[in-house]
């Protein structure tokens, strides 16, 4: 940093960076201002100071606190699955198979496909007359379950739609760097007596460590602002059981025309990803950690 | 008792075959190197005696135990990697005890253990630091440590040396010398270092492209080499191969200028064939014997000595080692070689006894 001064790029990347500086600033700027006023769409014009009205407004909005809630609980679950599931998955492919390519590209498929196919897609399966997982369930002669449609099981229904979406993006994250991982530790370890397991856990998983922490803060970062799987297979129903904040700051703002109470939401949301994904890269990444 | 028997092994990578029916016997408490240039496969047939390389055809011994198809987990061997194989996520400490922690040895023995080993090869101050904080060679004295920790049958360093200054390389040499000879343990040591092959072991295997070369006692690879390729490779500066053509009589050898009478071979020579003769820089400095006149071009002096680089006649380029005098450039010096210290080798490179 201390050449910084002297760097002929400055004039580059200074002014790209003064520029979005005051973007965001000012926008932010802007949004915390009408977050603080009474912005509504059905009284245009009309609106007044309210100070932190809207933010009080928040914490005793039940509807909001049950979306916090749900936010929390999909993001945790989302990421959780599928860090365990694609990291599962890795260490068993992890060989030179013949169709290694081929399993590659059919990877790709679920991450290209786009958010409308996904949640169409899945929303037919679970449709619960002529689904298919309902017709899996009864050839395993278990009980027809109404996956959309119950209170109790719709978050969890989009939860496996996110789950099948993302977690081959997980899978070819960690893929990618277990192939750059060296290999010879490992080998070490085999020689010094350890296990296969052995060797996964005090070696291999280690070596990992930062590439799926990296890989869990984005997929963390996109769970809380999941939006169209929700939109797509549930709206928010039935009985609001998979409205997540972001849902419902969406509900705020279009339907109920509530623009400050809506950007007071994102705020809201904003400030608790961050404190969050704080926290996370700082246990993820402590400052003496290894690379 | 053979401790180690290699047997017939092959392996090839796709067509390329990366070692050709090699079959070493280690007896017990022996040191052997593997001794070949880049690219022989001295790490792959290492790897294979670990258990980390599969091998197509031939059978591994270890000890009374046949381990061809044991994981390399069950072999009890302790391995030195040429890329040192640290495991970057554990401290010094850590990648030391890691064979004890997998043996399930006791907290406090193997702390005791870990310290000794450290003490040893001096990296007790580095215990607590990451494999990334520390030097080439730091880490490569950790490889070290992390093998010589336990108490294996078998030793297997891949290169332990390579990464080291002069001073800590003669060292540690010294102390690998040292440590074999107090704990007698079976070592199959890798180098392409004939210096390091000659001062540590008992029986080097040369190694090429795959395929033995010769096996033998370092003095008797130096004096009785089996052809052309171990009398090049052992041996600093290389030995000189001048063209000879068998002369009338098969007695006497012409090279150039020189005759060189070779009637001390059990080999009858028909006239007229082309072999070649090998002749060590050392021994072209001799007070009597055939006479070769040199072109000098160069003169390396290392002290106590010179070496003097050349031309003959012929057109050929000899090294001789000069104990007297530093002939400069331009001289032209007379060399003297006794010919019962020439080794011959025919066209192809195999040794003429
Ligand atoms: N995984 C592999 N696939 C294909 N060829 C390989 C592979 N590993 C090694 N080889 C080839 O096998 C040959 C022997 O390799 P090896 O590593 O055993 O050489 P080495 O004698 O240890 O050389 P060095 O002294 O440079 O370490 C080389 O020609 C190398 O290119
Ligand atoms: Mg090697």
């Amino acid at each position: 940093m201390a050449t910084a001064a002297s760097d002929p790029t400055r004039h580059f990347f200074q002014p790209i960076i003064v520029c979005l500086t005051v973007a965001s600033v000012a926008l932010t700027l802007f949004v915390i201002w009408i977050s603080l006023h009474d912005l509504s769409l059905m009284r245009a014009g009309r609106e007044k100071f309210v100070g932190l009205d809207n933010y009080l407004r928040f914490f005793g909005d039940p509807r909001a606190m049950a979306a916090l809630w749900r936010t929390v609980l999909f993001t945790t679950l989302a990421t959780v699955v599928e860090i365990a599931l694609g990291l599962a998955v890795v260490l068993f492919l992890d060989r030179d198979f013949a169709m290694k390519r081929l399993v590659r590209t059919l990877l790709l498929v679920p991450i290209i496909m786009t958010p409308v196919v996904v949640g169409l897609t899945w929303r037919f399966l679970f449709d619960p007359a002529t689904g298919m997982a309902n017709y899996l369930l009864s050839l395993a002669g278990l009980s027809q379950v109404d996956w959309l449609g119950s209170p109790q099981l719709a978050l969890y229904s989009v939860l496996i739609a996110d789950i099948w979406q993302w977690t081959p993006f997980v899978i070819l994250l960690v893929m990618a760097a277990l192939e750059s991982a060296p290999t010879d530790p490992l080998n070490a370890a085999r020689v010094d007596g350890a296990r296969e397991w052995q060797v996964a856990w005090y070696v291999l998983l280690p070596m990992l460590r930062r590439a799926l922490a990296i890989v869990a803060l984005i997929r963390a970062i996109d769970s809380i602002k999941a939006f169209d799987l929700f939109y797509i297979m549930t709206r928010g129903g039935p009985a609001l059981s998979t409205e997540t904040l972001n849902y419902y700051g969406y509900i705020a703002a279009f339907t109920n025309f509530d623009i400050s109470y809506a950007l007071a939401i994102a705020i809201i949301l904003t400030i608790f990803t961050n404190v969050a994904l704080l926290t996370m890269y700082s246990v993820l990444f402590p400052k003496s950690g290894e690379r | 008792m053979a401790n180690l028997s290699i047997r017939s092994v092959s392996k090839s990578y796709g067509a390329v075959s990366v070692l050709d029916d090699v079959s070493v016997e280690v007896e017990e408490g022996s040191f052997v190197v593997l001794l070949g240039p880049s690219g022989c496969g001295k790490s792959t047939l290492l790897h294979a005696i670990a258990g980390l390389n599969p091998i197509d055809s031939g059978t591994i011994v270890i000890g009374d135990r046949n381990v061809t198809n044991l994981p390399a987990r069950e072999r009890d061997v302790a391995m030195v990697f040429q890329s040192y194989a640290l495991y970057p996520t554990m401290s010094v400490a850590e990648n030391i005890a890691f064979p004890l922690k997998m043996r399930g040895l006791d907290r406090k023995t193997s702390d005791e253990k870990v310290v000794a080993v450290a003490k040893l090869l001096q990296i007790e101050p580095l215990l607590g630091r990451k494999p990334r904080e520390l030097s080439g060679g730091q880490r490569q004295r950790v490889a070290i440590g992390r093998a010589l920790v336990r108490d294996p049958r078998l030793f297997l360093f891949d290169e332990p040396l390579s990464n080291l200054d002069a001073a800590l390389r003669t060292e540690l040499r010294a102390e690998i010398k040292r440590l074999h000879q107090s704990i007698r343990r079976t070592m199959v040591y890798v180098t392409h270092d004939q210096t390091e092959a000659l001062t540590l072991a008992d029986k080097i295997v040369v190694l090429k492209a795959g395929r033995i070369e010769q096996i033998g006692t370092p003095l008797s690879l130096y004096d009785d080499p089996d052809n052309a390729f171990v009398a090049g490779f052992i041996g600093t500066p290389r030995m000189n191969f001048l063209r000879a053509t068998v002369a009338d009589g098969g007695k006497t050898l012409h090279a150039g200028e020189a005759s060189v009478d070779i009637s001390h071979l059990a080999t009858r020579l028909e006239a007229g064939r082309n072999v070649m003769l090998g002749i060590r820089p050392e021994h072209l400095d001799e007070k009597q014997g055939v006479t070769l006149s040199l072109a000098v071009d160069v003169t390396e002096r290392l002290g106590s000595t010179s070496y003097v680089h050349g031309m003959l006649p012929s057109g050929e380029t000899v090294v001789a080692e000069r104990r007297e005098d530093q002939p400069r450039f331009g001289e032209t010096i007379t060399l003297r070689f006794l010919p019962a210290r020439t080794r011959i080798f025919d066209a192809q490179g195999m040794r003429i006894r």
